[in-house]
């Protein structure tokens, strides 16, 4: 005992950082556990309002920039629509036809980034809404666009995302027309890699990227992105897929978490 | 204490709010916090006293700063960074100041992006330096632009 005193006495410095350095390694390797996600939701709820007056300013500096976006968007979209609209119809009338099971609607939860987070090339982000407003534990998260994430923690307040762009996100995806499916990680600003193709697969350039029937916490067809490239690894028997994400992970501003089903 | 520790970690979170909310370029953003532990050990004579304030600033930063999801991560660096900036002779830090918190400046930033991008340590070496070289380089013209502005030289070598 007396030995162990005066080498902790002599070696004061050296254990403390030791001691440190083990400490922030047990709370690295318990980042999942219920309890310290628990703890860390109550502290983001009761400190969330560090973030409101700069989430405030980012609003009025980038207002008429956003709005600008936001038109171009509708202008967008509201010309698809129409297309789509005709197509809904004839969708629906062949469905019924064939007695295939209607689909269940989304429901979009909008939310409002609160942080883009003090970290280093963005890779997470706080939403404004929580338990309070229907929202679980990875539900898909979407900008107008498509996908960009999925919620890691709630709190009654507050969610936070994991976004595509951090390197451990994966999410299962099938290319459309050839229905060919695979798993899609984040190489660089908005490009993804989709691995586990099949050689004999007819994928091409341009096709859709969506979510795939087999993901759990990702309903499917979601928007994604699109194909860019094509070619096959030496090290592997698989075709690998480069894509483009349809979301703008810059810009983002708002965005829709997945409710419950209506 | 010239050197007014709970004034400065005030100003080092408003700064590091400041440049996450509004001053990230490319999705590159400085670590204030880290240049804040860098400076502020400096004149702390006790070492572990120092590794305890770099761990207890970087359990702050990673619970209410939102600091990603790896609660824990800004404590190991922060604690590390802490120790060797204290250890720091005061004539060797008077002549090599800007040229000392630099070089931990790189170890902080280069501890943070081996953590948080080991895959493409191993993977994609080229992009694993292109990431920490942005940080660094950003963090270091912040910590560069500060510690003019607010003479940190003075006022740490005046408390070492």
């Amino acid at each position: 005992m007396a030995k162990t005193d005066l080498f902790l006495k002599k070696n004061l410095d050296s254990s403390v950082l030791f001691i440190c350095i083990l400490a922030s390694f047990s709370l690295i390797f318990s980042n999942n556990n219920q309890k310290i996600q628990k703890f860390r939701s109550t502290t983001l709820d009761t400190f969330s309002f560090l973030y409101k007056p700069f989430d405030w300013l980012d609003d009025q500096l980038f207002l008429t920039r956003k709005l600008e976006v936001l038109s171009h968007e509708n202008l967008k979209l509201n010309l698809e629509n129409q297309i789509l609209a005709s197509n809904k119809v004839e969708n629906e009338r062949l469905r019924d036809l064939l007695k295939f099971r209607k689909r269940n609607e989304l429901n979009l939860v909008g939310a409002d980034i609160l942080s883009k987070g003090v970290n280093s090339n963005m890779s997470s982000v706080l939403l404004d809404r929580g338990l309070v407003d229907g929202i679980k534990k990875n539900s898909a998260v979407l900008s107008s666009r498509g996908v960009v994430g999925k919620v890691i923690f709630v709190s009654n307040n507050h969610s936070g995302v994991q976004l595509v762009s951090d390197v451990d996100f994966r999410l299962s995806v099938k290319i459309i027309p050839s229905e060919t499916e695979g798993i899609m990680r984040w190489i660089k600003s908005d490009i993804c890699e989709v691995a586990e193709i099949q050689t004999t697969s007819d994928v091409q350039i341009g096709d859709v990227v969506l979510t795939s029937n087999l993901s759990i916490y990702f309903p499917p067809n979601l928007p994604v992105g699109e194909v860019i490239s094509v070619y096959k690894k030496s090290s592997s028997s698989n075709k690998v897929i480069r894509m483009k994400l349809f979301a703008d992970l810059a810009t983002l501003n708002q965005l829709f978490i997945v409710g419950e089903d209506k | 204490m010239n050197f007014s520790f709970s004034r400065y970690l005030f100003i080092a979170i408003i700064l590091q709010l400041i440049f996450a909310e509004l001053l990230t370029f490319g999705g590159f953003q400085p670590n204030i916090m880290l240049l804040f532990v860098i400076l502020s050990s400096i004149p702390i004579e006790s070492t572990s006293r120092a590794t305890i304030i770099g761990f207890l600033i970087g359990f702050f930063s990673d619970l209410v700063l939102f600091n990603g999801f790896y609660l824990g991560l800004s404590s190991l660096i922060f604690s590390v960074c802490a120790y060797f900036a204290s250890q720091v002779s005061f004539n060797f830090a008077y002549r090599n100041f800007d040229l000392y918190w630099l070089s931990l400046v790189l170890l902080g930033t280069a501890l943070y992006s081996f953590f948080r991008y080991d895959f493409f340590f191993f993977n994609d070496i080229l992009f694993f330096i292109k990431n920490w070289f942005f940080v660094s380089l950003y963090t270091s013209f912040v910590g560069f632009l500060v510690t003019r502005i607010f003479r940190v030289k003075q006022l740490v070598l005046q408390d070492a």
